[in-house]
């Protein structure tokens, strides 16, 4: 009995604490569909009063959403394959051989992973200048980004490749494999649902990505839809409902997606937890 | 079979950083022959298949198969197979896939494929799983599909890595049978690991024991057992495990007195130095129970166990001896009993090499 009201508890806890944290999700579903002086209406009312849809619309055409969000999907599509391309093969290597400079490696793209965007924007941006990289603002921030993102991706698929048992492309090269026949016949198949999770999540975090876009594009026709939300809220803004408009076309596509293959992206998370 | 060899190893030694995993081993295996290495784990029998294999390289000496030197070929070009102890079934291709996969590796044509991996299921009866993945098979399943993938590619080497380990009791008798028919059948060389020294006894022609790396004797399955050169084949070949008593010779060479309770003492079939002081070993399956008055070790039996066919008889306490009775005998828990082995059956050994005494 007490046991069931214990459980009974903590779910009442965890729901709580889930609705907090959903809640600026929800309040900006909210305030897109709320009128000018109903968001500064004091009490604030929790549910709008006069739902109005045709703002999507109206934010879309006006702050010409497409140009961004096609800016967001290319930096996001190429960023992704590029992490997957590099990130695949240094994180097999990584699983495969054990020694000192693997540990060393390891230590390093772990301590990477530590180091915050804003912080590297400054040298990234001076040796990109350097290079002449920022005249290919969108390429440049792929490649920042991928850095910023291949330790995670590494981290990921390479417990993904240790959960892969090492006999098996041992089998392949006995059966005739070399050890590359071995690795993208074998190892790279039973692979697949970790790379292809952890390159999922890798666009989602790439799709949203806004210090490097912010910096180093300068080009309005070539900004993402962040940085195109951040040009959106001006010191004097009161177009709240616009802005949450737009927000909300920008992140529900992602959200629906994630809301799709949570059961997938979750068991291809803990796959390589289990045996 | 032709006595050219199939296999050779000389001086083979391998080293992991500090650890001498195989020091100096030589083994000559005659073709179509099977070849058990067998001993405790960490002995370095693994390593050694794993280096015929090729997966492992070796830090000196040379491996030779059919007379040509592979120590820098990889394992696709040695013509060897391998079962693994795992199996290592490809999971995510069907049993026709696994079992046909080094042919399509070598684009062999579609007709060829078809034939072989059908007339390979028939050999092994798995005609009716060729479209099932290895896990919607069972264990003694998966481990035929492990052994139809070696003998497709008709290789000349066959290499076993404690295959049948995972199975279970019954099942690892019968494809124990299995596996030495399959080897009869088809005449290639076989090198088959094994801890159990039952496995190498029962299956192999030829028996190489391994100890921390070096080779303790190898030779047929009955003269292992018959002479062992050293304490550990002794202890090692055989089951139950032969017993141990410190002792020394008597003075006149002709018998050995025993470091038990009484100092009994035992004749012997040979002259040995006189006051040498030495290990004897006896098997329990030699020692049996004296009702008359000759002399033996008396002792206590301590334990009695009975299997129906045989009885388990531990006697005294340190050390313990064990026998084992084929007749049934009426010995209670307890009970006084007085041992006895016949001369030549008595084993010798040097208590500081190990060294067998003849």
């Amino acid at each position: 009995m007490s046991a069931k009201r214990h459980t009974r508890l903590l779910l009442t806890a965890a729901i709580l604490l889930g609705a907090i944290y959903l809640f600026p999700l929800y309040w900006m579903y909210a305030t897109a569909l709320k009128s000018g002086s109903e968001i500064f209406a004091y009490p604030p009312t929790f549910i709008p009063r006069g739902l109005d849809f045709g703002i999507f619309a109206e934010v879309w055409a006006t702050r010409d959403m497409g140009r961004f969000l096609w800016n967001s999907l290319v930096i996001a599509t190429g960023s992704m394959a590029l992490v997957a391309l590099l990130g695949t093969g240094c994180a097999y290597v990584l699983a495969r051989y054990r020694n000192v400079w693997i540990d060393i490696t390891l230590f390093l793209v772990l301590m990477l992973q530590v180091l915050p965007a804003s912080l590297m924007i400054t040298p990234i941006f001076v040796g990109f200048s350097a290079l002449g990289l920022l005249d290919f603002p969108r390429f440049a921030v792929m490649l920042a980004f991928t850095a910023k993102a291949m330790p995670f991706f590494v981290i990921l698929v390479r417990a993904t490749f240790m959960s892969i048992p090492a006999e098996l492309e041992e089998a392949a090269l006995v059966d005739g494999n070399s050890r590359i026949g071995a690795f993208a016949l074998i190892a790279l198949p039973l692979a697949r649902n970790g790379i292809l999770v952890s390159a999922i999540l890798i666009f989602m975090q790439a799709f949203g990505e806004f210090v490097y876009s912010k910096s180093m594009i300068q080009d309005v026709t070539l900004q993402p839809a962040s940085v195109g939300l951040n040009g959106f809220m001006g010191p004097n803004t009161v177009e709240w409902n616009k802005i949450m408009a737009y927000a909300t076309i920008y992140v529900t596509p992602i959200l629906a997606a994630f809301v799709l293959l949570q059961q997938r992206i979750v068991s291809g998370l803990t796959s390589g937890a289990l045996k | 079979m032709t006595n050219q060899p199939q296999i050779e190893l000389l001086s083979v030694n391998k080293h992991y950083g500090g650890f001498h995993a195989l020091k100096d081993i030589n083994v000559t295996i005659p073709k179509g022959s099977f070849v058990a290495l067998v001993g405790p784990s960490g002995c370095g029998k693994s390593t050694l298949l794993r280096s015929l294999a090729g997966l492992e390289s070796i830090s000196g000496g040379e491996i030779r198969i059919t007379g040509k030197a592979v120590n820098d070929t990889p394992p696709r070009h040695r013509d060897v197979a391998m079962v693994f102890q795992s199996y290592a079934l490809y999971p995510h291709m069907s049993v026709r896939d696994n079992m046909s996969y080094s042919m399509r590796l070598r684009k062999a044509p579609r007709a060829e494929i078809d034939a072989a991996v059908a007339d390979v299921a028939a050999i092994l009866g798995l005609g009716d799983y060729l479209d099932r993945k290895p896990n919607a098979l069972s264990g003694g399943q998966r481990q035929r599909v492990a052994m139809g993938r070696a003998i497709i590619r008709n290789p000349k080497v066959f290499l076993f890595d404690e295959p049948l380990s995972n199975l279970d009791a019954a099942l690892r008798v019968h494809m124990r049978k299995e596996i030495r028919a399959l080897h009869d059948r088809i005449g290639a060389t076989s090198v088959y690991v094994t801890h159990d020294q039952i496995e190498a006894m029962t299956m192999a022609d030829h028996v190489v024991v391994l100890k921390s790396g070096v080779v303790e004797q190898q030779g047929a399955p009955l003269s292992l057992y018959d002479t062992p050169a050293t304490k550990f084949v002794a202890g090692f070949i055989g089951s139950p495990a032969m017993n141990f008593v410190g002792g020394i010779v008597a003075d006149t060479g002709r018998a050995v007195t025993l470091d038990l309770p009484g100092a009994p003492s035992l004749p012997l079939a040979r002259t040995m130095e006189p006051r040498r002081k030495v290990d004897v070993g006896l098997r329990p399956e030699h020692l049996s129970i004296e009702t008359g008055d000759a002399p033996g070790i008396e002792t206590t039996a301590t334990s009695v166990e009975s299997t129906g066919s045989v009885t388990y008889l531990y006697c005294g306490g340190s050390p313990e001896i064990v026998v084992v009775l084929s007749e049934r005998e009426r010995i209670s828990q307890g009970e006084p009993v007085r041992l006895t082995i016949a001369p030549d059956k008595i084993h010798l050994f040097d208590p500081e090499t190990g060294a067998a005494l003849r």
